[in-house]
């Protein structure tokens, strides 16, 4: 259920990272004519997620701007601080939606 | 972006000279799983949604013969280019309407290192609108062969 609702909130960050460049998408000569579709998928996508969960990303997102990251080696790669390797065990599983102790984002294991 | 900066960003196992694919769909899932393969990426499925959205906001396909599939994700860790190439064409919905056969698919991690994923795109999208650069990389075989091209040596 954990794993469903971490990966749905992965999948909505990166529409919102891909709504972040769209103009600087245009100026490269990419097409972007379907960004009222892409916006209506962010919606259908947004819906599926629970809304205390979906608060909180949004809330990390106006104020860390990233709101979830991946983790690599056990670092987290928003802020760079090393994990207790306790939590890397868990989060690995993805049994529970955990957050860097120092920067406050949700961290998302890529190993 | 210097050229030879950008050669940093592709590796040997993600080229391919001859892809198998022969439509869009497959193109882009061949591609994808080079850096599945690679243990590139762990979540497949993700970058594929992700990468279809990308298609939904408009074709990469920039004509001549080229498409760019191209996206941020939290499920990448580091920037990195695959190549591919196909003699036959793959329609791609591209902006001209014509078959492509140079594929170049770049994954960004959410936040990257020295803001490197927009000058990447760039970069590629200057080297490609030149022709002499298209039909030398629909010759290439060999991955040597290829960074030489885009060193521009």
């Amino acid at each position: 259920m954990v794993k469903k609702d971490l990966e749905l909130l992965v999948s909505l960050q990166d529409i919102d990272l891909m709504a972040e460049e769209v103009g600087e998408m245009e100026k490269l000569g990419f097409s972007v004519s379907g960004y009222s579709e892409l916006k209506k998928a962010r919606e259908e996508l947004a819906a599926s997620i629970s809304k205390p969960l979906l608060f909180r990303y949004e809330r990390l997102r106006a104020k860390l701007k990233r709101a979830i990251v991946p983790v690599k080696n056990d670092i987290c790669l928003g802020c760079f601080l090393r994990q207790p390797t306790s939590i890397g065990v868990k989060g690995r599983e993805d049994e529970e939606i955990f957050t860097c102790e120092n920067c406050g984002r949700m961290l998302y294991w890529l190993d | 972006m210097h050229r030879s900066e950008l050669a940093k960003y592709f590796k040997d196992n993600l080229f391919v000279a001859n892809l198998k694919a022969r439509s869009k769909e497959s193109a882009i899932a061949e591609l994808l799983d080079l850096f599945v393969t690679e243990k590139y990426i762990r979540n497949r499925d993700i970058v594929l949604e992700m990468l279809h959205q990308r298609e939904t906001l408009g074709s990469t396909g920039i004509g001549k013969g080229v498409a760019i599939p191209h996206g941020r994700t939290t499920a990448a860790s580091e920037v990195l280019i695959a190549f591919g190439k196909t003699e036959n064409g793959i329609d791609f919905d591209a902006i001209d309407d014509k078959p492509v056969h140079l594929f170049f698919m770049v994954i960004a991690p959410p936040n990257d290192e020295g803001n490197v994923y927009l000058p990447i795109l760039g970069s590629l999208v200057t080297i490609l609108n030149e022709k002499s650069n298209r039909d030398k990389l629909l010759k290439v075989t060999t991955f040597t062969d290829f960074m030489a091209l885009i060193k521009g040596e």
